[in-house]
């Protein structure tokens, strides 16, 4: 006796039910989700526990408000233009200084004064409590498109003991007491070490950051800034000799001092393992290299403050900051309203600082006790306390991805040493101009 | 009986059209939509997240008067140029090698078809270390020789050269599949008749095996051509998404994908997508004239 053979459409109903049935878990998790409030970052996993902290806190003092991690890929911007693009914007973003003015000009962004306008006794407070540069990098066309929650500009980190070692003076611990580009270049010549082949055992210098803004960091310290005005610019300085003077150095110390690794050099082995693994004396980067430092095994380390060009009168770092925005069609703006203002505010801050991860952005945070003990490691303490408040703006415009692409290409050469700075001045600040001018 | 076959026939063809349907649906929406789409928006300024604004041929003068569409182009042409003719020769002679019936014939077979399995970003990011200057497996072999370091993909002249080796590395194993078995369905006796008549290897590969595959080489060209035109994964990976160093591997993929994505003109980026769709339809076509051309 033969079995009932299952028929194609017996199948074809039972794989609909199942199909069906398998969906169902999943729907109560979508209504979750689509009730949670959203918030997207980009953050390497130390800095992703740091901020899983302040949203723990924030979920233990609103326990009405559900928040939701969107971590971001390796090009966050891209990321959240897609998302937003698609009309599936998280609620709350985070915001760079260089790129969140395109995604403001388009729109995407709420102009969170409709909503402080609301919070007067808030707003008053935390404007008492911020540093002016700061918050005003998210102010653009009228609006305030971000709070500002952390500090990443740059200053160097050094090896105390390859100093020591060399006999080189310490390095100011204070950006009132500058040194000078030729103090910091004569420093990073002694701490360079050569072997007779010429082969280099340790750099006096390496950066860790992006070098064409590496360099304009060196030529705001010769005394020219970006642009003026810094909001929506229609000129840049690359025509001003000291700002190509700044350009030249930085791109001197490795074409022709040799006291920094080429692309080439750096190939092998990347500028921060570099100091990392004690071959560099010092390092350009921002705060968010600290913990990688302070888990290198035997490297004692400090920092201090950028070099001051013949042409500069006060050092600085750079207005490198990240702010959180919300999204303009949020459906739940007050809930993001009430994070953005719990992680920018006074206890958001203070975990920040208390973490050790970033720099927090409000002076009540800086000057904690617990910022300074997540600090021990280092002595020269305000460089960082006082980083925020020494530094310089670079250009807030929607045109930036266009300026930065143009950048890297006409850079290229100037920092090969195949071309002068000054030869930039023939041809790049009419094609910029040209870019704001259409922006 | 007539009748009943009839009813059959169009019960058959029902079904035949509704199984067809799913497949129809999936290729109006994802295919025609957004290529009717994007054609649409290359007449618009948008930027995806404020209306399209009807801008009418603009972003096509505009693009043609880019000077970096110029070199963009001109990285391409010579992109496709020097990816496409060493991918087409090595294919041929690998395709000729591994056509012969040997003992283990198999297992060079499996090997050179490996890289065909490989991702391309994988690919790429194995060939940045290969191209590493001062460790990479390159230039350690060049030293073997006493040949000094090559900075491949940091030199704007050599980033070029780089690019075209992994073009080629990526693009012989596809090329020799469809040669291979272009070559496997070429009549024994012709290579019979050759051999009796005192022809010798070479002879018989370029007097019958060539000419009898021209199809194959054709289909091979054109394939190879349209990948090399819209390259765009190895180039991000190997040198960036700027195209660099400075504008050496800046190509039309690059341009494209900047312009949608880094810019945020999609209307521009689309007016792009629409000029290289041309100048490749021009190219097939072309190619295909000429091959039937060959045939009468």
């Amino acid at each position: 006796m033969y079995a009932t053979p299952i028929n194609r459409r017996t199948l074809l109903r039972g794989a609909g039910v199942l199909g069906a049935a398998a969906l169902v878990p999943s729907l109560p998790g979508c209504d979750d989700d689509d009730r949670a409030l959203s918030f997207f970052f980009a953050a390497n996993p130390e800095e992703a526990d740091a901020r899983r902290r302040i949203i723990a806190e924030f979920s233990r003092r609103h326990p009405d408000i559900p928040v939701r991690i969107v971590l971001s890929g390796p090009d966050p911007v891209q990321q959240m233009s897609t998302f937003c693009a698609g009309g599936k914007c998280p609620d709350v973003l985070m915001a760079w200084e260089l790129t969140y003015a395109a995604l403001a000009d388009r729109g995407v962004l709420l102009d969170l004064n409709t909503l402080a306008r609301g919070d007067p006794a808030f707003s008053t407070d935390l404007h008492r409590d911020s540093i002016a540069a700061l918050y005003d990098t998210f102010a653009f066309n009228g609006g305030q498109y971000a709070l500002p929650e952390q500090w990443s500009g740059n200053f160097l980190y050094y090896n105390t003991a390859l100093f020591a070692e060399a006999g080189v003076p310490t390095p100011p611990a204070h950006w009132e007491q500058p040194w000078t580009f030729a103090e910091f270049l004569a420093a990073a010549q002694a701490l360079t070490k050569r072997s007779a082949a010429g082969t280099v055992s340790q750099w006096g210098f390496v950066d860790t950051w992006v070098p064409t803004y590496s360099a304009g960091l060196f030529a705001m310290n010769n005394g020219a800034p970006w642009c003026e005005p810094r909001t929506n610019p229609t000129h840049l300085n690359l025509d001003d000799d000291a700002f190509l003077h700044g350009v030249q150095f930085y791109a001197d110390l490795a074409a022709s001092h040799h006291v920094s690794p080429t692309t080439i050099d750096a190939q092998s082995m990347s500028t921060m393992d570099l100091f990392a693994a004690g071959k560099a004396a010092m390092a350009l980067a921002g705060h968010w290299r600290y913990q990688s430092f302070a888990r290198a095994p035997g490297l004692a380390f400090d920092v201090t403050t950028l070099p001051l060009g013949p042409h500069g009168t006060r050092p600085c770092s750079n207005i490198g900051t990240t702010g959180l925005a919300i999204a303009a069609d949020s459906p739940r703006r007050e809930q993001a309203w009430e994070f953005v203002k719990f992680a920018a505010g006074p206890v958001g801050q203070a975990l920040i600082a208390d973490s050790g991860l970033f720099v927090p952005v409000l002076r009540s945070a800086l000057r904690s006790a617990g910022f300074a003990a997540a600090h021990r490691r280092i002595t020269q303490l305000s460089v960082l306390t006082e980083g925020p408040a020494h530094s310089g703006y670079l250009p807030v415009t929607p045109a930036w991805p266009k300026i930065d692409a143009l950048l890297d290409r006409s850079f290229g050469p100037v920092l090969r040493g195949k071309r002068t700075a000054m030869s930039l001045k023939a041809t790049l600040p009419q094609a910029i101009d040209r870019i704001l001018e259409a922006a | 009986m007539s009748a009943r076959g009839s009813a059959l026939q169009r019960r058959r063809a029902r079904a035949g059209r509704l199984f067809v349907l799913p497949n129809l649906a999936a290729l109006l929406v994802f295919m025609a939509f957004p290529l009717g789409y994007s054609l649409y928006l290359s007449f618009t300024r948008s930027d995806l997240f404020r209306p399209a604004t009807f801008v009418g041929i603009t972003n096509y003068r505009q693009l043609f008067a880019d000077p970096l569409f110029g070199i963009a182009l001109r990285n391409t042409v010579v992109f496709t140029v020097g990816s496409v003719l060493p991918t087409v020769l090595i294919s041929l002679g690998i395709a000729a090698l591994l056509n012969r019936k040997l003992k283990g014939i198999a297992i060079f077979r499996t090997i050179i078809f490996v890289p065909l399995a490989v991702s391309a970003v994988v690919m790429a990011v194995v060939w940045q270390f290969v191209f590493n200057t001062d460790n990479g497996l390159l230039n350690i072999m060049l030293g073997w020789l006493h040949l000094g370091p090559v900075p491949w993909l940091v030199d704007p002249h050599w980033a070029m050269v780089s690019l075209c080796l992994v073009s080629v590395w990526k693009g012989v194993p596809f090329a020799t599949v469809v040669l291979l078995a272009a070559m496997g369905g070429i009549d024994e006796n012709l290579y019979e008749a050759a051999r009796i008549d005192g022809a010798g290897e070479l002879r018989r590969f370029f007097a019958i095996t060539v000419p009898l595959i021209r199809a194959a080489l054709s289909f091979v060209v054109i394939i190879s051509t349209i990948n090399a035109f819209q390259a765009f994964d190895q180039v991000y990976v190997l040198t960036g998404g700027n195209g660099g160093p400075e504008s050496a591997t800046y190509v039309l993929g690059i341009m494209l994908f900047q312009h949608a994505f880094g810019f945020g003109e999609f209307g521009y980026a689309c007016a792009l997508a629409w000029v290289m769709f041309a100048i490749l339809l021009v190219l097939t076509g072309l190619q295909l004239r000429r091959g039937r051309q060959e045939d009468t």
